[in-house]
């Protein structure tokens, strides 16, 4: 199992698009990957789950994978927040 | 394949699904029938005839905007192992769709995961607030 932590840095947090595309992309992964905000821990996979969080720009969240491609699926989800899920420049 | 079309008064289907596509930032291949408030339905039938008759031979998920509302009640007649109803659809109930529709699942049993998102989706803000505080 793996942990990371990140820092939302997209000026709209975890909106539905951006939910939208992070449980699009966790969908790829064959682990079982969660999001873990404040007491809250959702799957990653689920689009409603995500938007449960509320999380905004500034809250630290954690990803959270467990299985054989789970090394992969951290550094790709981790990717998809630095790179602010490709909504701003 | 599961194929999908939204009834609603005016043009609140429409809308559902310019949402979806930008939330999804795809076509999501959902048709609409917009109720004309000034017509008696007829031509709304004969559109949701014209539909379940093109896709038949696929499974059928129907979304109507209001339980006993013009838009669910036309569809009663139509509902079989093929084809379901879900009233109230909401922008939760409906993302919930489009997330599992591809998962091969029962259709059936992602009618009832539908239903639940959709439900679900409803929260009193104070209320959720009180519970985490």
């Amino acid at each position: 199992m793996i942990e990371e932590k990140v820092e939302i840095i997209n000026k709209l947090g975890l909106h539905a698009r951006a939910a939208a595309k992070l449980s699009h992309l966790a969908n790829t992964f064959d682990s079982d990957i969660f999001i873990v905000f404040n007491e809250d821990k959702v799957n990653a996979k689920s689009l409603l789950g995500i938007l449960t969080l509320a999380a905004s720009i500034g809250n630290y969240i954690s990803i959270i994978a467990d299985g054989k491609d789970e090394t992969r699926a951290v550094k790709e989800i981790k990717k998809l927040f630095d790179k602010k899920f490709d909504e701003e420049s | 394949m599961i194929k999908s079309l939204i009834i609603t008064h005016g043009d609140l289907g429409k809308e559902l699904i310019k949402v979806c596509e930008k939330i999804f930032e795809k076509n999501i291949d959902i048709e609409c029938i917009c109720f004309n408030w000034e017509e008696d339905g007829t031509s709304a039938i004969n559109k949701l005839e014209n539909f379940i008759e093109k896709n038949k031979g696929n499974k059928i998920m129907i979304f109507t905007d209001m339980f006993g509302g013009s838009p669910s009640n036309i569809c009663f007649e139509f509902v079989d192992k093929n084809i379901e109803v879900i009233t109230g659809i909401n922008l939760p109930g409906l993302l919930k769709f489009l997330t599992y529709r591809e998962k091969n699942m029962d259709f059936k049993k992602l009618a009832k995961i539908v239903k639940k998102g959709a439900i679900e989706g409803v929260n009193i803000i104070g209320e959720y607030l009180g519970e985490k505080k």
